[in-house]
């Protein structure tokens, strides 16, 4: 496959997977249950993706360490940071910098 | 039967599609958004700069992918010189959420045009769904009436236009600025950052909580499974606890 043929077919299954389930539902129709739990689709998709590029840097550092830690201290800055403000933003305002200190500091 | 019409008509205007107070507010509310999807769009633009594909090709997975993580990836793979298939089902595996986000906002898009459901599964991706859910729980506080949820479609439409804009604009910058951005800044670390912000925003009910720790849980120790389909196997297993801790009828501590 080529690279043009190649992004074609990925964007084309990628939006099938944004419009199916939503015709299927409307067509079907959704169950209370299911309604409810989708409330939930935010912060636990949310959670995953994080979760998931938050330990990928953790284990792909090759700096020792504390360059291993840095990603999990920010993220736990940047939690506490969202906690205290309210805002997605202060938590990137405050879990950046302890990124870059201790990734310097590890000497990456 | 009235009601419906009217907002049918409300949202599918013959032809065009004038801006509407709905429209701003969406548009404002996903302004908070920007400024870390603006960086992740560039690096993900620089991503693609710097890889080994023709930059056109690089920058259409914006519009064609639409979303940030399987674009890095496709572009990685790519770099990497991996088979097609391949590339298609890392793809696909990253962007399985977007089945849940499908599923979800389709209950609430019942009832409008074929046309505009169309756009509106293109826009969908995690901070278009986030701002428009948003919209949809406002409008069900409201009373849930069809002049609300016309507000409401509004409303998603709005903020997910401006995001796609403003990623298409900023990846395009940064595949055309490739070679000017620091690596050592790590931008792409923003997203999840940001994205802990607004999970910790959205967790204001013990059934939220135990639902994201088994998800952070499941996603850490899934980072083992192949094709990325940790990220998938944590998001169903957190929405298993969710339904698991759900009482049987809505009650006041439920999520609204």
């Amino acid at each position: 496959m080529t690279v043009w043929l190649t992004l074609l077919v990925a964007g084309a299954a990628s939006y099938s997977f944004r419009l199916v389930p939503a015709v299927l539902v409307d067509r079907v129709g959704a169950l209370a249950r299911v309604e409810r739990i989708s409330a939930y689709a935010v912060p636990v998709t949310f959670a995953a993706v994080a979760a998931d590029a938050v330990a990928a840097r953790a284990t792909v550092s090759t700096a020792g360490a504390l360059d291993a830690v840095a990603p999990l201290a920010a993220a736990g800055v940047a939690l506490v940071a969202a906690r205290r403000t309210g805002s997605s933003l202060a938590a990137i305002a405050a879990g950046m910098p302890v990124l870059w200190v201790l990734a310097w500091g590890a000497g990456r | 039967m009235v009601a419906l019409a009217r907002a049918r008509l409300h949202v599918s205007p013959p032809g065009r599609l004038p801006l509407r107070p709905g429209h701003v507010a969406g548009a404002r509310a996903m302004a908070t958004w920007l400024p870390g999807m603006a960086t992740y769009g560039l690096v993900v633009g620089v991503a693609a700069g710097k890889a080994d594909v023709p930059a056109l090709a690089g920058w259409l997975t914006g519009p064609l992918v639409y979303s940030g993580g399987a674009q890095v990836a496709a572009v990685g793979l790519f770099d990497a010189g991996a088979a097609g298939v391949v590339v298609v089902a890392t793809v696909l595996a990253i962007n399985a959420r977007l089945l849940v986000y499908s599923a979800a906002s389709g209950a609430r898009w019942r009832n409008t045009p074929r046309w505009w459901r169309a756009l509106a599964c293109y826009l969908l991706v995690d901070p278009s769904f986030a701002v428009g859910a948003d919209g949809y729980a406002r409008a069900d506080a409201a009373g849930g009436d069809a002049r609300a949820m016309a507000e409401a479609h509004d409303h998603y439409l709005g903020a997910a236009v401006v995001l796609c804009f403003t990623w298409l604009l900023a990846s395009g910058i940064g595949v055309l600025t490739a070679d000017a951005l620091p690596a050592g800044l790590e931008l792409a670390f923003v997203v999840p950052l940001f994205l802990l912000g607004e999970t910790q925003r959205r967790v204001t009910d013990h059934v939220a909580l135990r639902a994201v720790l088994v998800t952070v849980a499941v996603a850490v120790v899934g980072r083992a499974l192949p094709l990325h389909l940790g990220v998938l196997t944590a998001i169903a297993a957190g929405l298993t606890v969710a339904a698991l801790s759900l009482p049987p009828t809505p009650t006041t501590e439920d999520r609204t």
